[in-house]
């Protein structure tokens, strides 16, 4: 390489995946010991790009050079529960004693290289009963055992409290002080600010810009990111809270998600936020409202017989049939309503005007309701789902993340609508791993740990700090 | 599930021709003496052709059933023990059931129906209950039918007068009508359109069929959009195995006239192959049943006047079926490259 102070290089890369083009003619440098950021919407490529800078895949055009060895940290930890940490970090490449597996050698030298970067860690733990933020430590150790001089984070606090966020940052701006080239992929702007020296923007595969973070805002990023401002969240309305979902002592278990003796409240148009890092209890809380699992406590609702809507949270496995119409789609959840299925026959005149509907109202597109599901974009199925959980105006509402994994002007414009409906009298419960969605439409905030409410907030008194504090458990 | 004119099938039939010529040649016959024996022997009179519709027909109920089991999900491979325990049921009925003749065969068949139905819904509860698997329980149940018939048929329900293991004859009320005069067809093969017809309303124009195909595409969403699946399960199988048990009560009532354990040469396993090479879709698995019915009488008719062993006929069903296979593999892996 002809500057000694890039240590990764990406020239023009081209990739398409069928007729799909990823990316076209991207431009990349990472510089020596910087924290470069690459941000971009959901589907702009910027998995693609780290992978294809990683060598996992082969870019159809272009050149990639590196310095030294390049390290890859994914999204989804990639780490054996059963095993202790040093047999996570060492697996592939153990020492050996003869055929045997040289034990003391191989933990010795992974307790080593853990005090030499500062990772606090105990080598000998079951990764299973390690906090996520530890675990994402253990990933990241096993990478630094390469001594990569070019570290690629994929997303790396998607699933971290604010506070091990900090912490896990404190570790990565220590590497780059000592020379590593780090390229973060994330959609977090405020990290990208608070961490990176620099930002490469991707849009539809396309580099949009290149900018020192000194120099730029969220705002500006953010309009680089999406092509165009971000669409202003609907104002909310004041009105009278009328009582709707009383939960009192509630313990339940599904899987790994467990709550116990939870008491909550839901109005009649207000939206309440769970606030609380992923496998705390959520999906326990959902479904048993949804009467979706056994519980003991009670689950009750103001008015009889009342009308629940769900937006859940896996779309694809959850909330849809991928391979069904959208028009049938539009149906599904709706089926069992006299209304919408007079007598057990599907009318589907009425089926299509509902699905008219709602592709009108959201913006979806394509606009054509015959097409299978799956051929939309995320953003446009989930525009679906949330369109179709208000059609048959219900009295409560359970959205859990109902932007995630969307690009951002989907996200606005299916917040706008949650507030609309909160606004329309519809008891909302919004069940979110993204603390600043919470914080942008929740009236009421609950924090969950370890499936129990930690603290209480109302728009008032919403204290960011302290949400992030009580969220990893602390006061 | 779309169906568009493409050169596939040409390709398709002529990988299965070849493979069937070979098979011929082996067996020391001329390809095109076997085919044109096959082919006479499946259409080449009105006997013949009748001894075709009677092996479609006997193929389509139990691949109906088939088809409305696998569209919800359920591998439903016990088609045979619940035609046997259809044929069963009402030849049991048929036998002594004194009425005028459209009641007695109507209880007849609804007898059959039952039959099946109960066997069906046996395996749908084991997989309710206990979670066990509906593949294994509805396979074995397959064998617990054919002993229970083999032993009542030998014990308390033998004729007296009958020198085989057969039930006595039904009344002569209970006879079905026959459809072609001077053959053994019976009025089942309309039966078993209106069943298609009736399955593929169920499917596209009711909820219970819109439940049904979500449970088997999506069963996590489907259970989240209000379907109780362990009932549905239940309802499912019960009425996959009354498809099948239909079929049996139509060959006691149409042709034997009687249960004996000689009811079926294993029309329930080939209606697995049927129901899949029609694509799961009612019309087409009434194609794809005229087809591997044309093969099953057509593969006797050549055995005797070709010198071809009836079982190349099962050589060339295997054909194409791995052809149908590896062009869905083909496809999949076409659509999953995009």
């Amino acid at each position: 390489m002809t500057d000694p102070n890039i240590a990764l290089r990406l020239r023009n890369i081209h990739k398409h995946f069928g007729p799909v083009q990823s990316l076209r003619g991207v431009d990349l440098d990472v510089r020596v010991g910087e924290i470069h950021a690459l941000v971009g919407e959901n589907g702009a490529g910027k998995s693609t790009l780290a992978a294809i800078a990683y060598g996992e895949l082969a870019a159809d055009e272009g050149t990639v050079e590196a310095i030294g060895a390049v390290g890859l940290v994914h999204q989804h930890f990639e780490l054996i529960g059963r095993l202790r940490v040093w047999e996570n970090i060492i697996l592939g490449r153990e020492p050996r004693k003869g055929l045997r597996l040289d034990t003391q050698t191989a933990r010795r030298s992974v307790a080593e290289r853990a005090s030499e970067y500062g990772l606090d860690l105990d080598v000998d733990a079951y990764v299973d009963t390690l906090p996520v933020g530890v675990q994402q430590r253990v990933e990241l150790l096993r990478e630094l055992e390469r001594r990569p001089s070019v570290l690629l984070l994929d997303e790396p606090t998607a699933a971290l409290a604010p506070d091990e966020i900090a912490s896990f940052f404190r570790i990565v701006v220590a590497l780059s002080t000592h020379g590593t080239a780090v390229l973060v992929v994330t959609h977090k702007l405020q990290e990208v600010l608070d961490y990176a020296s620099r930002v490469t923007v991707l849009r539809h595969g396309s580099m949009i810009a290149t900018k020192e973070t000194a120099e730029t805002s969220i705002g500006e990023i953010a309009t680089m990111m999406i092509g165009g401002e971000i669409p202003a969240l609907a104002s909310r309305k004041a009105h009278d809270v009328l009582p709707c979902l009383h939960v009192t002592d509630l313990t339940a278990q599904v899987d790994d998600s467990t709550v116990s003796h939870l008491a909550m409240d839901v109005g009649s148009g207000e939206i309440v936020g769970i606030a609380g890092v992923e496998g705390n209890g959520q999906t326990a809380i959902a479904d048993a409202i949804l009467g979706l699992c056994d519980f003991d406590g009670s689950v009750t609702f103001a008015v009889k017989d009342p009308r629940i809507a769900a937006i859940p949270q896996d779309r694809l496995r959850e909330a849809v049939v991928p391979g069904w119409s959208v028009c049938e789609n539009m149906l599904l959840s709706r089926q069992h309503a006299a209304a919408n299925a007079p007598r057990g026959w599907l009318n589907r005149t009425t089926m299509r005007q509902a699905a008219e509907t709602v592709v009108r109202d959201f913006d979806v597109r394509p606009t054509n309701i015959d097409l299978p599901l799956r051929s939309l974009s995320g953003g446009n199925q989930q525009k679906i789902v949330v369109g179709r959980s208000l059609l048959d105006s219900p009295h409560f509402l359970l959205a859990y993340n109902p932007t995630r994994g969307i690009d951002v002007g989907a996200a606005a414009l299916v917040q706008s609508r949650l507030i609309q409906a909160r606004n329309d009298g519809i008891a909302i419960l919004l069940i979110s791993f993204d603390l600043d969605e919470i914080l942008a439409v929740a009236d009421r905030v609950l924090v969950l740990f370890r499936g129990e409410i930690r603290g209480t907030f109302t728009r008032a008194t919403l204290d960011r700090a302290r949400i992030g504090r009580l969220m990893a458990g602390g006061t | 599930m779309k169906h568009r004119l493409q050169l596939e099938p040409i390709i398709a039939i002529g990988i299965v021709l070849i493979i069937g010529s070979l098979t011929m040649l082996l067996a020391g016959v001329s390809p095109i003496d076997g085919f044109s024996a096959l082919l006479f022997g499946a259409f080449g009179g009105r006997s013949e052709i009748g001894e075709t519709l009677v092996q479609t027909t006997a193929l389509l109920f139990p691949a109906l059933g088939i088809c409305l089991a696998f569209r919800s999900g359920l591998f439903n491979i016990g088609a045979e023990g619940q035609l046997i325990m259809g044929g069963l049921f009402a030849g049991a009925l048929g036998a002594n059931f004194n009425a005028p003749p459209i009641i007695a065969i109507s209880a007849m068949l609804v007898a059959g129906m039952l039959g099946g139905g109960i066997w069906g819904a046996i395996a749908g509860w084991m997989k309710a209950r206990f979670g066990a698997s509906e593949v294994i329980a509805t396979l074995m149940l397959n064998f617990v039918a054919g002993f229970v018939a083999l032993a009542l048929v030998n014990g308390p329900w033998k004729s007296p007068l009958a020198s085989g293991a057969e039930t006595a004859p039904l009344l002569p009320v209970a006879f079905l009508p026959s459809l072609l005069p001077g053959t053994r067809l019976s009025i089942a093969p309309l039966l078993a359109i209106g069943l298609a017809v009736v399955i593929f309303i169920v499917l596209q124009k009711t909820v219970f069929g819109f439940d049904l195909r979500a449970m088997g595409d999506a069963p996590e969403a489907a259970r989240r959009s209000g379907v109780n699946i362990a009932r549905l399960s239940i309802i499912a199988l019960g009425l996959s195995g009354a498809c099948a048990g239909l079929g049996g009560a139509t060959i006691v009532g149409g042709m034997l006239h009687r249960f004996n354990t000689a009811l079926s040469p294993g029309y329930g396993f080939t209606a697995i192959a049927v129901a899949l090479v029609g694509e799961l879709n009612p019309f087409w698995i009434c194609v794809a049943a005229l087809g591997f019915g044309a093969l099953e009488s057509g593969g006797l008719a050549m055995q005797a006047s070709a010198q071809v062993p009836k079982d190349a006929i099962h050589v060339i069903e295997g054909a194409i079926i791995l052809v149908l296979a590896a062009r869905r593999y083909i496809v999949t892996k076409r659509t999953a490259a995009v």
